[in-house]
């Protein structure tokens, strides 16, 4: 898209940030803060991953002696955390707030500030979790911390806190991303795009909100009350008191899987776009993906007993709950066989990001058919808590969701930076990745098989665990080398990769109309769109005008047709934002340790949101009202 | 590089390890590192205080682990029986009055030797003694309903008379 040559110095000055370090505190550019999060959540990414090798050096041999229980302990909980609340989750939302606007062909999310203050209160969760255990504090009780092992009597001291606490920052901060993504996505639409001319990225950014923001409250419910109970000493999780412990199973999980959907889903929209450029062709089966995506949403909702299977449920519980997670195979199989027929039917060309598809997809399959397995409740009573749940979560989590942002990385980098990946360097980082991540994590299937429990720091020789226990720590330092390469070759073609140019994959959607990297105002015109792959229609893009150049302001759409209805100011920067997260910071910590900080705590949080919200246009005059 | 980390006590090793901006952090906290560290395995003392001034102390009654697992011992060898929650007189344990002094190795010895016939020098180990005194000496500090809560989470381990496990 040509823009005429008054037009681009005038967006500019419109709508760029101050210089510098104020610049840098105060932007609402959902490019620039999505960046952040992106380098902040593989910075994350690697610690976690060193963690993981340190892991796999100690199992290495029997009896191995590099760590103790407690060592150990923290290890595991580090790396799951870490992994999941602050690499995962944040890294899909990310993903959403950098190409939801750019997709839509508007100049910036619905809730700008609420993008920044979302990005701020993320890190206040990383440093809760990262600088607690740089002073020894590490959560030492998993990913999911029960009580009674994690109450007042079991867990003394901060080390559970701070993993509650850590939780909060980072759900009040995913709610915030995902409250801003739905209303971008249905209210801002360009003319033309009706929701049945969405493409499958945007559904799956829309449900993976939706789900984000029905899900998180019980999360962050089931926190809090843990740390009532430790710190004010409220009996929710203390049968002995009236309480019930198993309610924060239930709490925990009624969040924690459609949690994982919430990777998933994003996921499989990297996965639409990719295989949709790369075969050439519209995507095969457009409504069955989306009607799938949608099934799997609801589903997720239904299934987190299955987590549950060992606490001793009634048999009907159980039943029910494996056929409601059998069920959720049926739209999963549905997507893949779509992405299939659109690769056999069209042209495919196998660039990296293509190749990551291919990697999803094998892999994928291989952690959804361990899943089957983990969901029946007979069968998981053996397999429970043995390696062989740590495989399959593995494979899905990796596999179903890590494959394809990478693949998402290599995709959409020429659009951040202007230059395009080595596809050499890509190449040689796919398949250390894939082999070295297959080698590791296959074996643990046997392992578990054979009975080895998992979270255990060492295991006598003489099981039969060596050699297999050898093979995974040596497939899991492959796949750390195949990471150290595609951070290499990320960090290489910044300053030498090729020059890309706006659009060099041909890709169907609004984002390849930009130049590259994006300017702070994305397109120079409100695009108008009249099919699912906008960017593939025989002669140029149609455009259109009207929206002030001098001030900062959007198109507010209808969510059905995508009408267009009114012009909406967007917010201007702001240090608001990070005023606000501050003070929330120092309630969320303050609470840690008297409950007094919630009190206190409101009072500044308040001055701040008032800063934030404060007015910055006159009231309308009476004449002005009548006329 | 801050994960790879020997287990146990932390000690002014820390500030070395820990990246200098979290100095701040570091001196906000420092009190309270080395009170959550958990050492598990064959631990220092094998013999009683020498005095209240045994050096051996802190590492007791400063850490959070330690105090906690007098508590769970406190209830195995029953002392709860005697010392509940509203006892009078000189068996409230949480009214920071005590007959034969304040001082650790005064309570270590009121525990130990002041029992009469339960004998409990003979009958508890000495490293759950100092444990068991360092879960006394706290409790004056903790509400009673912080005592009662964390009893209760405690309820379902055996207690004195229940106890089935080694004699
Ligand atoms: C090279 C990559 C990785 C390696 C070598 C690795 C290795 C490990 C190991 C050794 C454990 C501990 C198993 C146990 O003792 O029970 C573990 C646990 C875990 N990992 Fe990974 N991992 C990797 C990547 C990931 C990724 C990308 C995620 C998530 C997106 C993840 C999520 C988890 C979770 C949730 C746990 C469970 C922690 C707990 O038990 O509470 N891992 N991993
Ligand atoms: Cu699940």
């Amino acid at each position: 898209m040509i823009a005429d040559l008054e037009r681009v110095p005038q967006l500019d000055a419109t709508w760029r940030d101050a210089p510098g370090l104020w610049g840098f505190l105060t932007t609402v550019d959902h490019k620039r803060i999505a960046a952040r999060y992106v380098v902040t959540a593989l910075l994350l990414m690697f610690l976690a991953g060193m963690l993981a090798l340190d892991m796999r050096w100690q199992l290495s041999t029997a009896e191995n002696t590099r760590m103790g229980p407690q060592l150990y302990n923290e290890s595991f909980s580090l790396h799951g955390s870490t992994m999941l609340f602050l690499v995962s989750v944040p890294l899909m939302e990310a993903m959403a707030l950098w190409l939801v606007p750019l997709m839509l062909g508007t100049r910036n999310m619905a809730f700008p500030r609420l993008g920044a203050f979302s990005f701020w209160l993320y890190l206040g969760g990383v440093l809760t979790l990262w600088l607690a255990h740089a002073a020894d504090v590490t959560p030492d009780l998993g990913w999911f911390e029960y009580p009674p092992l994690s109450g007042p009597a079991y867990s003394p001291g901060h080390r559970a806190d701070i993993w509650a606490q850590m939780i909060t920052f980072t759900e009040v901060a995913a709610l915030a991303a995902s409250v801003n993504v739905a209303a971008t996505i249905l209210k801002m639409r360009p003319p033309g795009m009706t929701l049945a001319r969405m493409p499958v990225f945007l559904w799956a950014m829309l449900i993976a909100s939706i789900m984000t923001i029905l899900s998180m409250p019980a999360i962050m419910l089931v926190t809090s009350m843990l740390i009532a109970d430790r710190l004010v000493s409220t009996h929710f999780f203390s049968p002995a008191g009236g309480g019930d412990a198993l309610l924060f199973q239930h709490l925990f999980w009624f969040f924690g899987h459609p949690e994982v959907y919430i990777i998933f889903i994003p996921a499989t929209g990297f996965v639409s776009a990719i295989v949709e450029t790369f075969s050439r062709r519209p995507l095969f089966g457009h409504n069955a993906i989306v009607l799938s995506i949608m099934a799997i949403g609801a589903l997720a909702f239904g299934l987190w007993v299955h987590h549950m299977f060992a606490v001793g449920l009634p048999r009907l519980g159980n039943d029910f709950y494996t056929a409601a997670s059998m069920a959720i195979a049926l739209p999963a199989g549905m997507q893949i066989f779509c992405w299939i027929a659109t690769i056999w039917s069209g042209r495919p060309r196998l660039d990296t990001p293509m190749l990551w598809v291919v990697g999803f997809l094998a892999t994928f399959v291989i952690g959804g058919l361990s899943g089957i397995m983990t969901a029946s409740a007979a069968l998981d009573l053996q397999l429970t808590d043995t390696y062989f749940v740590v495989a399959h979560f593995h494979y899905v989590l990796v596999g179903g969701a890590m494959f394809p942002l990478f693949g998402a990385f290599c995709y959409w980098y020429p659009k951040a930076t202007g230059r395009l990946l080595s596809e050499r360097l890509g190449r040689i980082a796919f398949w250390l990745i894939v082999g070295g991540f297959n080698l590791g994590f296959a074996p643990m299937h046997l392992l578990g098989l054979l009975g080895m429990p998992r979270r255990v720091y060492t295991y006598p020789a003489g099981l039969g665990w060596e050699t297999l226990n050898q093979v995974a720590t040596a497939g899991s330092a492959i796949a750390v080398a195949g990471g150290l390469v595609f951070v290499g070759n990320a960090l290489w073609s910044y300053w030498r990769g090729r020059v890309s140019g706006p659009d060099p994959w041909g890709g169907s959607t609004l984002e390849w109309a930009s130049a590259s990297p994006t300017p702070a105002w994305n397109l120079p015109y409100t695009p108008r769109v009249d099919s699912l792959t906008p960017m593939w229609r025989d002669g140029p893009l149609r455009v259109m005008e009207g929206l002030a150049l001098d001030r900062r302001e959007v198109l507010v759409t209808s969510v059905a047709d995508a009408a267009p209805l009114y012009r909406q100011k967007s917010a201007p920067p702001s240090i608001a934002p990070l005023l606000a997260a501050l003070a929330t910071t120092a309630m969320f910590i303050g609470s840690i340790f008297t409950p007094w900080a919630i009190v206190a705590g409101a009072l500044p949080i308040g001055a701040a949101l008032t800063a934030w919200f404060w007015p910055t246009r006159p009231r309308a005059g009476a004449a002005e009202a009548k006329a | 590089m801050i994960f790879v980390r020997p287990p146990g006590p932390v000690s002014p090793a820390l500030t070395r390890r820990a990246p200098c901006w979290a100095a701040p952090l570091l001196v906000a906290v420092l009190g309270g590192c080395s009170s959550e560290a958990r050492q598990l395995g064959p631990t220092a003392p094998q013999t009683r205080p020498i005095s209240n001034a045994d050096p051996r102390i802190p590492a007791y009654q400063a850490n959070v682990y330690q105090v906690a697992q007098g508590g769970r011992y406190f209830g195995w060898y029953g002392c709860g029986g005697c010392h509940a929650e509203g006892a009078t007189g000189v068996l409230n344990l949480g009214d920071t009055q005590w007959k034969h002094g304040d001082g650790f190795a005064d309570l270590f010895t009121a525990i130990a030797d002041r029992h009469g016939r339960l004998a409990y020098d003979r009958r508890v180990p000495v490293e759950v003694l100092w444990q068991l005194t360092a879960f006394v000496r706290d409790l004056p500090a903790h509400k009673a309903e912080k005592r009662m809560r964390t009893a209760r989470d405690q309820k379902a381990e055996p207690q004195g008379a229940t106890w089935s496990g080694p004699q």
